[in-house]
C-alpha cells in the first residue's frame, strides 16, 4: 500500500511537470500581451523596458521557462500582472477559501439529496417517487447552474427576502450559491445510485438475504446500498474537483470572491503568472483527488486491490 | 468498512473546513436602508420605491463592475481604482457638483504672466489621516514618482508632456532637482511648464496628481497600497478595508480640512461583475446606485429613480491607411456616412449614450461660453445617398468591389454595435461586411501589427480638453491607422505652445475637422452613456463624465 502510494506520488509529480510545461508554452502563444497596449504604447521606452525586466519578459521564452521552473521549486509563483505588486500565491490563496466552502457545501447537499432520492427511487421502482427522481435528474443535468443561480437569487433573495442577494459577508451568503451549484451533483449522484441499485437488487445474494428472512430495511442498507455505492465514489472525485474549484457564473451572480472568476479573468488578461499558478493548483488538486478516490475504492470493495497481485 | 469510508470523508471535510475557515470578508454591514427583509416588499421591480428610514448609520454603497486591481496611484489606470482613490485622496483642486475644478488642498494658485509658472498655496493645517502634516513636499514626491520610470500605469505622459524636464527625468537624463516641481516652503508648491497649457490646473483633479507622503510610502516598501492598513489618506474618506475581489469600505476622514461639509459617515465600493446581479442588489437595498444595461432601460426609464447622461468617451471606427482598400478616402467616407448614429443610440444602445457629432464628446470644454462640440458642430453627418455615391466612386478607383472586414472586441455591446453597422452598410451601400470578433488582447495585437482594415475602438478623455483626443493621431502608429499628415501634426504642435487661448482653440477645431471631415481617418459612432438608478433618499451623489469617477463628498441622505 505504502509502496503503491509512493509510486503514485512520483507519477503525480511527473504529470504535473508535463502539465506545467505544456501550459507554459501554450500560454505564451496567447495573442496579445499582459499589458493594456494603449497605455503601454504611451509609456516611455525606459518604462517599457523596466516593466519587461521586472517580469522577466525581456528574455527568450525557453529561458523564462527555466527561470520559472527554478522559482516554483523554491515555492515562488511570481507576481501577478493584473494585481500590481501582489504575490500570485497570496492572490490565489485569498480566493480558494470562498470557492472551497461553497463547493464543499454543494457536494454535501448533492450527496445527501442525491443518495436519498436515488435509493428511494430504486427501492420503489416505477413509482411516483421514481419518476420524480428522474425528472429531477434530467432537470439537474440539463439546467445550467447559472440559470438556477439567477432564479434562486430572484425568488429566494429578492422576492421573498429570506437570504442575502449576494456579497460575501457572513455564512448566510454562501447558502444560495451552494444550492445552485449542488443541482448537477444531486442529479448525477441520484441517477448513478438508482441505476446501480436496480442492478444490485436483482442479484442472487439479495434474493438469498430476503429468503433467509432479513427485514426489507436490513436488506436495503446492508446488502443493496453498500454494494451500489462503489460507482458513486468514482464519480465523486470529478464532482468534488469540479465544485471546489469554483464556478465563474455562480461567483459572478452572487459576487463571491472565488477562484473560478480569477482563472477566467487571468486568461482574458494574459496574466501569465496567475494562469500558471491556478493551473498548477487545479491539476495538483485533481490528481490528488483521483489518488484519494482510488484508495477509497479499495477500502470499500475488497475485490479491488491497488497493487494488483503484489499484495496477494 | 463503511465506517472507514465515512471516517475518510470526515477527515477530508474537516481539512477543507479548516482551509475555508477564514473565508468571509467585511463586517456584517447593514445595507443602505434597513435590513434586507424589507426588500420582501419590493416585489414589483419597475415600480419599486424605497422607504427611507431616518437613521444616521446609513451606508452609501456603489459598485465597481470589475476587480479593484490596485490602489497604488502610480500603478492604477482604471475606473475602479479611481472610484476609491478619488474619495480617499485629494489633489490641489477637486471637481465640484458641476464638474468644474475648485480649490481643494490648495487654497488658491497664481499663474505667471508667461503662463509657465503655477504657484499653488496650500491650506493651513493640512494633515494626513495619521496626523502627519501634509506639505508641499508630498506633492513633489508623488509627482516625481509618477514621472519616474517606476510608474507602471502608463500615465507619466500626463505630467512629462507639460512639466519642465519631466521627460528627461523619466529617461534618467535629468536629476530630480532639475524637474519643474518645487516646494518653496511647506505651504507653497511651484510647477514650471514647458509651454502654456490652459487646462493644466484642471489636470490636478486627477488621481495621478494626488500627494503622497514620502516617509510613509518609503517605510512600507513594496507593501504600500496592498491593504487599507498600509496607506494614509488626505481625502474626505479613509479606507477601512480593501480586497481587490470584494471592494473597499470607507469611513469619513476626521482629519480632512473640509470634514464639516462631508455628511455621509460610511461608504463602500463593492465589486459586482454581473449587471443583473447588481440590479437585484439595488432592488434589495444593498446598493445606493446601479448602472442599467440596455436591456433594462425600457423597464425603468419612467421610474423617478432613473437618470441618464453621456460620458467623455467616444467609440469610433479606426480605418487603417496602410490597407490598400481603406487607403481610399471615398471608401472611408462612404462607410462613415452610411451609419445612422441616431438610430444606433436610440434602438440598439438605449442606455443614455449620445450619437457622435464628432470625435470630441458633447459638453467638453471649448471656451468660456461654448463647448468644443457646439463650436465645431456636427462633422459626421448621416447621408445614405451621398454615401452610396462615394462608395461607387471608391470602387471605380479601386477597380473592384472590396469585401470589408470589421475587427471588434468580444463584449456584448460592441458585438451588437458591429451587427448594426453590418446591417446599415448592407442597407445603404448594398454590401456585406465580415465581422471579426477577438478578445481585447488579440484585437490590440492585430492593430499593433497593422493587420486590420477597420476596427471598432474607444477612447475616454483623460482630462477635460480636446487635446486628450487629438494628440493621439500625431504618432503615426498602426494602432492609430498609420495616419501621417504634416498639416495635422503642425496644428497639434502649434496648439501645444500657443499662448493665446482663442488661437489655440481654433487650431484644435481645425485639427478635428481635418481628422474627421477631410481625411476621414476615424468614424466616431457614439459617446458612451450611463443609465443609472439612484435611491430616492440619496442626494448629491455625483458621477463625473471623465477622470475621477464617483464623488461621495457632496452626498447626503434625505
Amino acid at each position: 500500500m505504502i509502496k503503491y502510494i509512493c509510486k503514485r506520488l512520483v507519477y503525480l509529480a511527473l504529470t504535473l511537470w508535463v502539465i506545467v510545461t505544456a501550459t507554459f508554452f501554450l500560454m505564451k502563444k496567447l495573442p496579445g500581451s499582459p499589458f493594456d497596449s494603449e497605455r503601454f504604447n504611451m509609456m516611455s521606452a525606459q518604462q517599457q523596458q523596466a516593466i519587461l525586466e521586472q517580469y522577466g519578459l525581456n528574455e527568450s521564452v525557453p529561458r523564462q521557462y527555466v527561470k520559472y521552473m527554478g522559482n516554483i521549486l523554491h515555492g515562488d509563483f511570481g507576481t501577478s500582472f493584473t494585481y500590481t505588486g501582489q504575490k500570485v500565491s497570496t492572490v490565489i490563496g485569498g480566493r480558494i477559501g470562498p470557492s472551497a466552502l461553497i463547493g464543499l457545501q454543494a457536494v454535501l447537499i448533492g450527496l445527501a439529496v442525491g443518495l436519498t432520492l436515488g435509493i428511494i427511487a430504486a427501492w420503489r421502482h416505477n413509482s411516483g417517487i421514481d419518476y420524480f427522481t428522474m425528472i429531477v435528474a434530467v432537470l439537474g443535468v440539463s439546467v445550467p447552474n447559472f440559470v438556477a443561480a439567477a432564479l434562486l437569487q430572484y425568488y429566494v433573495a429578492l422576492k421573498w427576502g429570506i437570504l442575502p442577494v449576494g456579497f460575501w459577508t457572513d455564512w448566510k451568503c454562501s447558502v444560495l450559491p451552494s444550492i445552485a451549484l449542488s443541482f448537477s451533483a444531486t442529479a448525477m449522484i441520484a441517477r448513478f445510485i438508482r441505476t446501480e441499485m436496480l442492478e444490485v437488487l436483482e442479484q442472487d445474494y439479495i434474493v438469498t438475504a430476503k429468503a433467509k428472512g432479513l427485514s426489507p430495511m436490513k436488506v436495503l442498507m446492508r446488502h443493496a446500498v453498500r454494494n451500489s455505492i462503489i460507482p458513486v465514489v468514482t464519480i465523486l472525485g470529478p464532482i468534488v474537483v469540479n465544485l471546489l474549484t469554483g464556478s465563474l457564473a455562480v461567483e459572478n451572480i452572487y459576487t463571491i470572491p472565488g477562484i473560478g472568476s480569477l482563472f477566467v479573468d487571468s486568461i482574458k488578461a494574459n496574466d501569465y503568472s496567475t494562469i500558471m499558478g491556478i493551473t498548477i493548483f487545479y491539476s495538483a488538486f485533481y490528481i490528488f483527488v483521483v489518488l484519494i478516490v482510488d484508495i477509497a475504492y479499495s477500502l470499500i470493495d475488497p475485490r479491488i486491490r491497488l497493487a494488483a497481485g503484489k499484495e496477494g | 468498512m463503511k465506517k472507514r469510508v465515512l471516517a475518510l470523508g470526515t477527515v477530508a471535510c474537516l481539512a477543507i473546513g479548516a482551509l475555508t475557515g477564514c473565508g468571509f470578508t467585511g463586517s456584517n454591514s447593514s445595507p443602505t436602508t434597513g435590513g434586507s427583509s424589507e426588500s420582501a416588499a419590493s416585489t414589483e421591480a419597475a415600480s419599486n420605491k424605497t422607504e427611507a428610514p431616518a437613521t444616521g448609520d446609513q451606508i452609501l454603497s456603489v459598485y465597481a463592475n470589475a476587480e479593484i486591481k490596485t490602489l497604488v496611484q502610480w500603478a492604477a489606470s482604471d475606473n475602479q481604482s479611481s472610484k476609491v482613490n478619488n474619495n480617499a485622496f485629494e489633489g490641489l483642486l477637486r471637481l465640484d457638483q458641476n464638474h468644474d475644478a475648485q480649490p481643494a488642498l490648495a487654497e488658491s494658485y497664481d499663474v505667471s504672466d508667461d503662463k509657465l509658472t503655477y504657484t499653488f498655496h496650500l491650506r493651513d493645517g493640512l494633515q494626513w489621516s495619521d496626523g502627519t502634516p501634509l506639505t508641499a513636499n508630498d506633492f513633489v514626491f508623488a509627482w516625481l514618482k509618477q514621472m519616474s520610470a517606476e510608474a507602471t500605469n502608463g500615465y507619466s505622459f500626463i505630467m512629462t508632456d507639460y512639466i519642465v524636464n519631466g521627460a528627461e527625468y523619466n529617461e534618467g537624463k535629468a536629476s530630480a532637482e532639475e524637474v519643474g516641481v518645487k516646494a518653496l516652503d511647506d505651504k507653497t508648491f511651484q510647477v514650471t511648464l514647458k509651454a502654456p497649457t490652459p487646462y493644466f490646473s484642471r489636470l490636478t483633479v486627477l488621481c495621478q496628481f494626488f500627494p503622497l507622503n514620502e516617509a510613509y510610502v518609503t517605510s512600507k516598501g513594496d507593501q504600500y497600497g496592498l491593504s487599507a492598513e498600509n496607506m494614509i489618506y488626505c481625502g474626505p474618506y479613509v479606507i477601512t478595508s480593501y480586497d481587490p475581489a470584494v471592494g473597499a469600505t470607507l469611513k469619513k476622514n476626521d482629519k480632512y480640512w473640509d470634514a464639516a461639509n462631508v455628511k455621509v459617515e460610511n461608504a463602500q465600493v463593492r465589486v459586482m461583475k454581473d449587471a443583473s446581479a447588481a440590479l437585484n442588489a439595488y432592488l434589495a437595498n444593498e446598493l445606493s446606485q446601479v448602472a442599467l444595461d440596455s436591456a433594462n432601460v425600457a423597464a425603468y426609464q419612467n421610474n423617478p429613480e432613473f437618470s441618464s447622461k453621456s460620458e467623455f468617451r467616444t467609440e469610433y471606427l479606426q480605418f487603417s491607411l496602410s490597407n490598400p482598400v481603406m487607403a481610399n478616402k471615398n471608401i472611408r467616407r462612404a462607410v462613415s456616412m452610411a451609419i445612422d448614429r441616431e438610430t444606433l443610440v436610440k434602438a440598439i444602445l438605449a442606455d443614455g449614450s449620445a450619437p457622435s457629432a464628432g470625435l470630441i464628446a458633447e459638453g467638453m470644454y471649448g471656451n468660456e461660453s461654448k463647448s468644443f462640440r457646439d463650436l465645431n458642430g456636427n462633422i459626421c453627418q448621416f447621408d445614405p445617398e451621398q454615401a452610396k455615391k462615394y462608395w461607387e466612386e471608391g470602387c471605380k478607383e479601386l477597380g473592384q468591389t472590396p469585401t470589408l472586414t470589421l475587427l471588434v472586441r468580444d463584449d456584448s455591446v460592441t458585438k451588437a454595435v458591429a451587427t448594426y453597422i453590418q446591417s446599415e452598410l448592407n442597407k445603404n451601400l448594398g454590401i456585406d461586411i465580415v465581422i471579426d470578433t477577438k478578445t481585447v488582447q488579440a484585437r490590440n495585437e492585430l492593430m499593433d501589427n497593422d493587420n486590420y482594415m477597420f476596427a471598432s475602438t474607444a477612447w475616454g478623455a483623460d482630462y477635460d480638453d480636446a487635446m486628450t483626443y487629438l494628440d493621439l493621431w500625431t504618432n503615426g502608429t498602426p494602432y492609430r491607422g498609420s495616419y501621417q499628415n504634416e498639416e495635422y501634426n503642425k496644428l497639434i504642435n502649434d496648439a501645444r505652445v500657443e499662448t493665446d487661448d482663442a488661437k489655440r482653440l481654433d487650431m484644435l477645431l481645425q485639427a478635428e475637422n481635418l481628422l474627421i471631415d477631410e481625411d476621414v481617418i476615424v468614424a466616431p459612432l457614439y459617446h458612451r452613456g450611463s443609465a443609472t438608478l439612484t435611491k430616492s433618499n440619496v442626494k448629491g451623489l455625483i458621477n463625473h463624465p471623465f477622470g475621477p469617477d464617483v464623488e461621495f463628498k457632496y452626498a447626503y441622505f434625505e
